[in-house]
């Protein structure tokens, strides 16, 4: 008896788990379809970011397909972007990067948000010899592992800490003590690190050094050590939210700086929106700005156009990471035409030996996978709009002090 | 005679997977051993003992990190994966010692703030264990469908061995005296039971299993971080399987465990983003009309003799 | 000299931890229900006092009210609606329950409102108060002290009330109190609705201080935990010195050892208190 019923049970369990996979999508479809898989965190905590790429890789397959979709070896393949949410959760983009591959037989792919969950699921992608392209994973730790399958468009870390150093000291010898908040969190304690490599390269001092956790919902103590400090630079690392608290906290409790700079947040136009008069002044970087010009063989042509187009579908100007994951696309589409063929160990190849011009930059990777021609810009925040400070090809301004 | 042959027959199906299903399907049957490595694990200090412990997360977290720490000390894959479930089952029993004198919200709150104290203090070693940026294992050097294959096996090996101890627990002296605590503590204590050994001893068997779980997700994914491995959900999903399957039960924490993960696959292709909220549907229904899980449902439909007891 | 403007941060900081778990710990002490929906409630009173001030202008410290009554209705719902059947149930089984409805209300809120972080920029924010060396934001002060007197209010309804008595009466016994003629089933559904009254209130308070988004559910509930369990389940004073206690410990365990390790410090503050007044600081014994 008691047998009769267990067995019962796990036929009916077997029955659960088997609807659970067929009710997944159906048989790979026809070979004109070009699939690229995008796990991405559009619930959780990660969700505004997850939704930025979304609407970058949106933006580029429409543009693909609106010319006739990809040619290669006298096929035209139409591209289809399969998405997942994993929820902010890094063991569920793994899985989902597997699924994408095994199960809807996915082509390429697109990586998870931020350096972590990529650098997670480029385990899959290495296994499985599948490209995947990341726009938002700068840290060193991903590209040092001797990966073949793994493509950013984001510049190391460094490269966004040394601009602003040389261009604060070139400004002022009296800028000496710099104090530093970074989250404690793969890219925002990686890029901390770079820029206090930066200013100490610069002759200045490193005052303060504080970490923060995941999640934190005070920053006083931290800010309080650092006015202790007396800083003529304050530098914070984070996420928006983390930074928009810091920002108020400073305020609060009086910490003021000649310069005050912070990433990964004034980037996004709600930065400035969500900390209003707070913002004025704060300078911060990114990989790539909406005044840069450039021409390119992409799909998009130049930074004009990518604008134009992207103002026509979400109106507004996007940001690096909505730029960056178009550019993923962009530049995906110009190693599948080289190549001539989709198959992915070939494209890789082509990938890896991008040397052209894109509405985004200048497109050419390192032996890991990082992308290296670019020239990250330096800006600061003015009456809620960005002033581009650096490359001087396109500067709008020069960097604003703060008084003491 | 017949629990053991039910599971031999399942083990044996399952064993055969590798022959019909492709990677991703295996990676499905690797996760729902897991899940049920974790229910199960939870069945002895909550399910038989009613000690409603959040720490399954605290002990999948130490068993990752022991293993993949040692590993980049350059330990073997093996010696990695040992020492995950001593080093669980070691602390388990230590910190037993000091929270189980607490009962009900007490002990539950205690065990909770385990996983999340071990989170930050791995966040807070950068050198020692990656702090905050994680840390990379191993990829082996097999092909992706042998490392499919191994780490599926090794995740139903584990499932199978644990099985098999609940299967010996219940019918011990162990789980005779556990489910004694469960129904009235002070009572069993004034009989002479020594309550504070079984449960103990609960609370180790609760741990050593999760931490060589956590060991074996360690090498399969090859990238661990803090708020993965500690995170709450790992402590909360047993706690939903077993009310699923049925509390206290032999073969209830594992079809918790596969329903669960069915209900999350199939609400995840479904609903792109609104798969959390139909989730909690489900478990808001299953709550309301099913609390005393699926298996209660089996019994209730097939009208049959009240086995002895 | 930075010692006290540490201690004047960790007070400050206390006092909305107590505002964030007053409610939470009502409802634990006298429902045995531990109400995982309680951050999410505190979230859902910062978008109405959010969307109050931008549409209506009114200030979120007047909202306070609007977003209390708002989670009171909502609170009552749910209670007289879903938890009351299962209320009885062990404490495994209403935690999963609200675990599952705050899976819904969290993903509503993230499809209605977009996970954006969005705030409340007050267009005359109270500035600064700078006493000696010791700066103190004018309406973090507020709020605090706001939450303080939201939180008084509370325990002076629990004592002097009618509705009041009967809550305390069916937190030390159910039955007795059932047995005395107290409508259980109402007062459960009160004593839920005015845990959600306190969370819309904390939600409105913190709209000014904290970025708004669905997100920080989580945060608050992980805080409400430990104020709890530090105070004394149940127990309004409790949560209120609970809150002060953790606010003053973390600000001063972030300033000697880091921020880094100040959530480590206080858990394990958290633990030993555990292991020697299970009751908390204010708890009495014998409610488990």
């Amino acid at each position: 008896m008691l047998a009769i019923r267990f067995t019962r049970i796990s036929a009916a369990a077997f029955v659960a788990l088997g609807s659970a996979i067929l009710l997944g999508d159906g048989p790979a479809q026809a070979q004109d379809v070009l699939k690229v898989g995008a796990p991405l965190p559009l619930t959780g905590p990660l969700s505004p970011e997850g939704l930025k790429q979304k609407r970058g890789y949106d933006l580029w397959a429409e543009a693909a397909n609106a010319k006739g979709g990809i040619k290669a070896g006298g096929k035209t393949y139409k591209v289809e972007i399969i998405y997942t949410d994993y929820a902010s959760n890094t063991p569920r983009a793994v899985q989902s990067a597997e699924r994408m591959i095994t199960e809807d037989k996915v082509q390429f792919l697109f990586a998870p948000f931020g350096s972590g969950a990529t650098k997670a699921a480029s385990a899959i992608s290495e296994k499985y010899r599948i490209p995947m392209l990341a726009p938002s994973a700068s840290s060193q730790e991903i590209f040092d592992r001797g990966f073949k399958y793994i493509f950013s468009t984001l510049t190391g870390n460094e490269t966004v800490s040394e601009p602003i150093a040389k261009l604060v000291a070139a400004k002022s010898k009296n800028i000496k003590r710099v104090a530093v908040l970074a989250r404690n969190d793969l890219f925002p304690l990686a890029v901390a690190q770079e820029f206090e490599k930066a200013v100490k390269a610069q002759g200045m001092e490193v005052v303060t050094s504080e970490r923060y956790t995941i999640g934190a919902m005070d920053h006083s103590a931290a800010v309080t050590k650092m006015r202790s400090a007396n800083p003529d630079w304050v530098y914070a690392s984070g996420y928006i939210n983390d930074l928009i608290l810091i920002r108020k906290q400073m305020n609060d409790l009086g910490l003021k700086a000649q310069v005050i700079t912070m990433i990964a947040g004034p980037a996004y136009a709600e930065f400035a929106n969500t900390v209003g008069p707070l913002a004025e002044n704060i300078t911060s970087m990114s990989w790539w700005h909406p005044a840069v010009r450039y021409k390119g063989a992409d799909v998009f042509g130049s930074t004009e156009a990518f604008n134009a187009a992207y103002a026509k579908k979400y109106g507004g100007e996007a940001d690096y990471i909505e730029a960056g994951s178009a550019a993923c696309g962009a530049i995906l589409q110009m190693a599948i035409e080289k190549a001539g063929t989709i198959e992915p160990t070939k494209v890789r190849d082509a990938i890896a030996a991008t040397d052209a011009d894109t509405f985004y930059g200048h497109a050419r990777f390192n032996a890991g996978g990082q992308i290296n021609a670019l020239q990250p810009p330096v800006f600061q925040l003015v009456g809620g709009k960005p002033v581009l400070l650096w490359p001087d090809a396109i500067k709008t301004g020069e960097l604003r002090l703060m008084p003491k | 005679m017949r629990t053991w042959l039910v599971l031999f027959v399942i083990v044996l199906l399952l064993a055969m997977l590798p022959l019909v299903g492709d990677n991703y399907l295996l990676r499905l049957a690797t996760t729902v051993c897991m899940y049920a490595v974790l229910a199960q694990s939870w069945n002895f200090i909550g399910g038989l003992a009613g000690y409603p412990s959040f720490a399954t997360a605290a002990f999948f977290g130490i068993g990752a990190y022991t293993s993949a720490i040692m590993q980049n000390y350059g330990a073997p894959i093996v010696l990695g994966w040992g020492s995950a479930g001593l080093v669980a089952m070691i602390f388990a029993a230590f910190i037993g010692g000091a929270i189980l004198h607490l009962r009900g919200h007490y002990f539950a709150i205690a065990s909770l703030v385990l996983a999340e104290m071990l989170r930050e203090i791995i966040n807070g070693m950068p050198d020692f264990a990656g702090g905050g940026k994680g840390l990379n294992l191993p990829i082996l050097p097999i092909s992706v469908t042998a490392q499919a294959q191994f780490f599926f096996y090794a995740m139903l090996g584990l499932a199978l061995v644990c099985t098999a101890t609940a299967i010996v627990i219940h019918r011990s002296k162990l789980g005779f005296s556990l489910r004694c605590i469960q129904q009235n503590e002070d009572a069993a204590n004034i009989l002479g039971l020594n309550t504070y050994a079984y449960k103990t001893a609960a609370f180790s068997l609760s741990a050593v299993f999760v931490g060589f779980a956590g060991a074996i997700y360690a090498s399969w994914v090859s990238y661990i971080e803090p708020p993965d491995v500690f995170d709450v959900l790992i402590s909360v999903k047993p706690m939903v399987m077993v009310l699923l399957g049925g509390l206290g039960t032999i073969f209830g924490p594992a079809l918790g465990a596969l329903i669960l993960l069915a209900f999350e696959e199939v609400v995840w292709r479904n609903f792109l983003t609104l798969h959390a909220a139909a989730l909690g549907l489900i478990i808001v229904v299953l709550i309301l009309f099913l609390p005393n899980g699926v298996l209660s449902l089996w019994n209730d439909w097939l009208p049959r003799k009240k086995p002895a007891r | 000299m930075i010692y006290l403007q540490i201690a004047a941060n960790g007070l400050v900081l206390g006092g909305l931890y107590a505002c964030i778990a007053v409610g939470f710990s009502l409802v634990w002490g006298v429902l045995n229900v531990i109400n995982i929906l309680h951050g999410s409630f505190i979230v859902l009173g910062s978008y109405v006092a959010l969307f109050a001030y931008s549409y209506l202008g009114i200030h979120p410290f007047i909202s306070t009210v609007i977003a209390g009554a708002v989670l009171y209705a909502l609170g009552y719902a749910l209670q007289a609606g879903i938890i009351n059947r299962v209320v009885m149930a062990p404490v495994l089984i209403t935690l999963t329950l609200t675990f599952g409805l705050d899976l819904i209300l969290n993903n509503a809120m993230l499809a209605a409102f977009t996970a954006d972080y969005q705030a409340v920029n007050l267009a005359h924010p109270l500035g600064v108060v700078q006493l000696g060396p010791v700066f103190l934001p004018g309406d973090r002060l507020a709020a605090m002290v706001l939450a303080l007197l939201l939180t008084m209010l509370l325990y002076r309804l629990l004592r002097d009330s009618r509705i009041g008595r009967a809550i305390v009466a069916v937190r030390m016994d159910r039955d007795a109190a059932a047995l005395m003629g107290v409508e259980v089933p109402r007062i459960n559904a009160i004593t839920f609705a005015a845990g959600a009254f306190m969370a819309g209130a904390a939600g409105a308070l913190l709209s000014i201080i904290f970025p708004i988004s669905p997100l920080n559910g989580p945060l608050f509930l992980g805080k409400a935990f430990v104020v709890c369990v530090l105070g004394g389940l149940g127990s309004v004073p409790g949560a209120m010195l609970g809150g002060l206690v953790l606010g003053v410990v973390e600000s001063f365990s972030s300033y000697w050892f880091g921020p880094e390790h100040a959530v480590t410090l206080s858990f394990a503050l958290l633990l030993v208190l555990l292991f020697v007044r299970p009751s908390g600081l204010m708890g009495r014994r014998g409610y488990e």
